[in-house]
């Protein structure tokens, strides 16, 4: 077996395991469900209520928050790595993946593949639940083109999650600050309102982080919402920062890792 | 004589500067403080295991024996010196190193709660890199070698302490490594549970592997080894 399918069959055995953890919990998806129920059903009557500058209709302004509430799901499936590798130290799991030849560095990047593919089969549910619940309109011509476009989103919001994965082994308790960064990202982000009420220095963060043009260009796609920017310089910086974060969050998790087998406090927790 | 293994007198001297030819598990000169400036947990300690050979190192509780076997076992570096199996180390080829290696840590840890004994097991031969086609039957023969049949479809958090050891000793084994590291492997494990364990260790020791067991000092054992050392003051003595 070459080098690549083994590995192919690593990262295959990491998401199959998470996914018969979660099995275990039968509860989950439905109480994930009547959260995403309940978020919908606020914002469709908040909506209703209040006219938000910048929307022609109640409508416009729903189809853009149902987007940004699929959205925080895959935002906290993105750190989710991190409190999972720290459970993982806990039970003394991790150590059988450092013990292993896929080693910590693939161990960790292959957990965040299954919270991410399940973020994903939420956002969606979200979705569909906002058009079969709440008559959103989903704009069918570009909708597909959302796919590609959260895959490469992924790529670029995946490396806070291991970047924090690195700080959990490091110093065993970094996920404390994930919830602030996640609320921080979610505001400037754009993900429940538009960028453009907030003050001048929180739009000068909006622009600094890939959250921002990803939500654009999703919205643009799946409700038909209008762009900022052109699609492709949204784009180009989504590239742009997975470009850079990707190799940079797999620096910090390897040395990270070798930092805590070099101390000796890799098998702490 | 740089090293300080003190062996027993019938037994030759072993290699100071690092062995001619490259042995299944060698530690040359590893040493670890836990607290930078304080005496060392591990001094300079050698060690070689051959092949076919049944090491045992035994100690008072807190002498360090977990932390050599951590440090043989690629897990954490020591401060200075160096473990090589077949003549790699950790550091400079870890994925080599593990497959090689198989390391069973003292204690109850490292198993998925909620996965049962064989999604458990296959997950193992998985990240061991065990080939795709032989996982099936790997994981077949582990539940069978270690009788685990009855047990193969409940979840770990439904099983006796004894039976947890069972399941983790089995994924000791599976990957089939040249190098078996036990860490306490005694601990919950009924009198037939052992027997299954030393019939393992044989059928490793049979196929050229090598064995370094730890266990504390004054643990009574129906298993002969071929060397035993003290782990005493940071030092390998011959027991």
């Amino acid at each position: 077996m070459n080098a690549f399918a083994a590995n192919l069959n690593a990262f295959y055995a990491v998401v199959r395991r998470d996914f018969h953890i979660y099995l275990s919990y039968r509860t989950r998806l439905v109480s994930q469900i009547l959260t995403s129920i309940f978020s919908l059903t606020l914002f469709y009557y908040v909506s209703r209520l209040v006219r938000v500058e910048g929307f022609t209709t109640p409508d416009r302004y729903f189809g853009f928050v149902v987007v940004g509430i699929a959205l925080v799901g895959v935002l906290y499936s993105c750190f989710a790595v991190s409190e999972t590798i720290r459970q993982e130290l806990v039970a003394g799991t991790f150590e059988r993946l450092l013990l292993s030849p896929f080693g910590g560095v693939r161990g960790a990047v292959a957990t965040a593949i299954f919270p991410l593919a399940y973020a994903f089969v939420l956002s969606s549910i979200t979705l569909g639940l906002g058009v079969a619940i709440f008559g959103l309109e989903l704009h069918w011509p570009t909708v597909p083109l959302a796919l590609p476009t959260l895959v490469l989103a992924l790529l670029a919001f995946l490396p806070f999650g291991l970047i924090f994965t690195a700080l959990t082994i490091a110093t065993k308790q970094a996920n404390v600050g994930a919830s602030w960064i996640i609320a921080l990202l979610s505001i400037v982000g754009g993900l429940y309102f538009p960028i453009a009420l907030l003050p001048g220095w929180a739009q000068l963060a909006a622009e600094v982080q890939p959250f921002t043009p990803a939500t654009e260009l999703l919205r643009h796609f799946l409700v038909d919402a209008p762009m900022e920017t052109s699609v492709g310089l949204a784009l180009l910086k989504i590239v742009g920062f997975a470009e850079v974060l990707v190799p940079l969050s797999l620096y910090a998790l390897y040395h990270a890792i070798r930092f805590g087998q070099r101390r000796g406090t890799i098998i702490e927790y | 004589m740089s090293g300080v293994l003190i062996r027993s007198e019938v037994e030759p001297a072993p290699p100071v500067s690092g062995p001619m030819q490259p042995m299944p598990l060698s530690l040359r000169g590893v040493s670890k403080a836990w607290d930078k400036g304080r005496i060392p947990v591990l001094d300079r300690v050698e060690l070689d295991i051959d092949v076919g050979d049944r090491v045992r190192i035994a100690g008072r509780n807190g002498v360090g024996k977990t932390t050599l076997m951590r440090i043989a076992a690629g897990l954490i570096d020591p401060d200075r010196g160096q473990a090589t199996v077949w003549g790699a180390s950790a550091a400079e080829r870890p994925e080599h190193y593990q497959r090689l290696v198989s390391f069973l840590p003292a204690g109850d840890r490292g198993l998925y709660a909620r996965l049962s004994v064989r999604r458990q097991l296959d997950f193992w031969a998985r990240i061991a890199m065990v080939p795709r086609g032989e996982v099936s039957a790997r994981v077949e023969e582990a539940i069978e070698i270690f009788n685990l049949g009855e047990l193969a479809d409940r979840r770990v958090d439904r099983m006796s302490m004894g039976q947890r050891q069972r399941l983790r000793i089995a994924m000791t084994f599976m990957p089939h490594p040249d190098v078996v590291l036990l860490d306490e492997p005694l601990t919950s494990l009924d009198g037939e549970g052992a027997q299954i364990l030393y019939a393992a260790i044989e059928r490793l020791l049979d196929k050229g592997g090598a064995l370094l067991w730890c266990s504390p000092a004054g643990e009574r054992l129906d298993y002969g080894f071929d060397r035993t050392y003290m782990l005493d003051e940071g030092r390998l003595v011959s027991a």
